[in-house]
């Protein structure tokens, strides 16, 4: 009985989120000695209400969080952004400089090519998963 | 020697020590697209000594006759140090002329000397180009360097239960002149392209 009912819930959620396209996923490769990456993509919500993002996770690394990089006074740093929120009918860009996708400690080393699947959640409890690739 | 030919001999002799200062000060005026160029304002560097990532010493001398690009950051910087060494590498790629790719050298100084050992500065540098020089030393030897070309760089929430903390630090690309002078500044966001055609602009007018 449990596992049509598991399988039921993982369904819903992934229905309920056509709302949010995301596209141009993929992570900066790095050498091995390096226990981090960067990852980015493009958030277009196509509907009227906002979307918020407030957590993401990947079997692949120990933990994924939303950071962005802010310049103050020539100083470049880095900031967590807990809550990702992207109004209705606008696009939202994780690029280099920017806002961006800190995966930390990967389980592996990472190369080219590789596909590192990702899952969001959405302040409404909804879920969507994506594969994002390892660019060079 | 009557007026005119003392007139001749002064003009001779400040258009000779113009053009020598033009010539060994590597100074020359240059319109830059991505950058300031210092010119005349250009400073010597104080002496200093870092490690490179083959356990060499990197100092004042070792950057003379080449124009140096540095770049300030540390291994650990998922997002900021990637993209310029990424830049500084298409950089590399986008120059067309060999006696200017030839003249620039690309170095990446870490600010976090405890976790950049030269082995881990060795992977990460030549992973965007073979040619990159990774260099760190201890904060008493970085900060001399560093103070001088107006680079500040701070650890950010480091305590020894926290082995991922963050370096805030300059983002922006040192220009050395082949003098070891402090020449010129790219501010962030810096684009690979403009890069190559300013840093061949400088090569081929000075």
């Amino acid at each position: 009985m449990q596992r049509p009912l598991l399988a039921l819930l993982m369904i819903i959620p992934l229905a309920a989120l056509a709302d949010l396209e995301i596209s141009d996923a993929w992570i900066k490769n790095l050498p091995a000695s390096v226990p981090v990456r960067a990852g980015y993509l493009t958030l277009r919500n196509l509907t009227k209400k906002s979307v918020t993002i407030v957590g993401a996770i990947s079997p692949g690394f120990a933990s994924v969080e939303i950071h962005r990089s802010v310049s103050q006074d020539g100083m470049a740093r880095m900031e967590a952004v807990p809550k990702l929120q992207i109004e209705g009918g606008t696009t939202v860009r994780l690029e280099p400089g920017g806002l961006h996708l800190m995966m930390m400690q990967p389980a592996q080393p990472t190369s080219p090519g590789e596909l590192y699947r990702i899952t969001f959640e959405y302040a409404d409890g909804s879920r969507q998963s994506l594969q994002m690739e390892v660019r060079k | 020697m009557n007026k005119s030919s003392i007139a001749l001999v002064a003009l001779v002799a400040l258009v000779a020590g113009f053009s020598i200062s033009w010539f060994i000060g590597s100074n020359k005026p240059v319109e830059l697209e991505a950058g300031t160029w210092f010119g005349e304002q250009a400073r010597a560097l104080p002496e200093f000594e870092l490690v490179d990532q083959n356990n060499q010493p990197l100092t004042r001398d070792r950057l003379k006759g080449k124009w140096n690009l540095i770049f300030f950051g540390y291994t650990h910087c998922p997002d900021i140090c990637p993209t310029s060494l990424q830049t500084l590498a298409d950089m590399m790629k986008a120059i067309d002329d060999p006696d200017v790719v030839d003249a620039v050298r690309v170095y990446f100084v870490s600010v976090d000397p405890e976790r950049d050992t030269p082995e881990v500065l060795a992977s990460y540098v030549s992973y965007f180009n073979p040619g990159f020089v990774g260099a760190t030393a201890a904060m008493g030897q970085l900060h001399p360097l560093t103070r001088s070309l107006g680079i500040a760089h701070e650890f950010r929430n480091r305590t020894t239960d926290n082995p991922a903390y963050d370096v805030d630090h300059s983002a922006a690309i040192v220009l050395v002149n082949p003098a070891a002078e402090f020449a010129g500044l790219f501010g962030a966001p810096q684009d690979p392209l403009a890069l190559a055609r300013d840093m061949t602009r400088i090569v081929e007018y000075n």
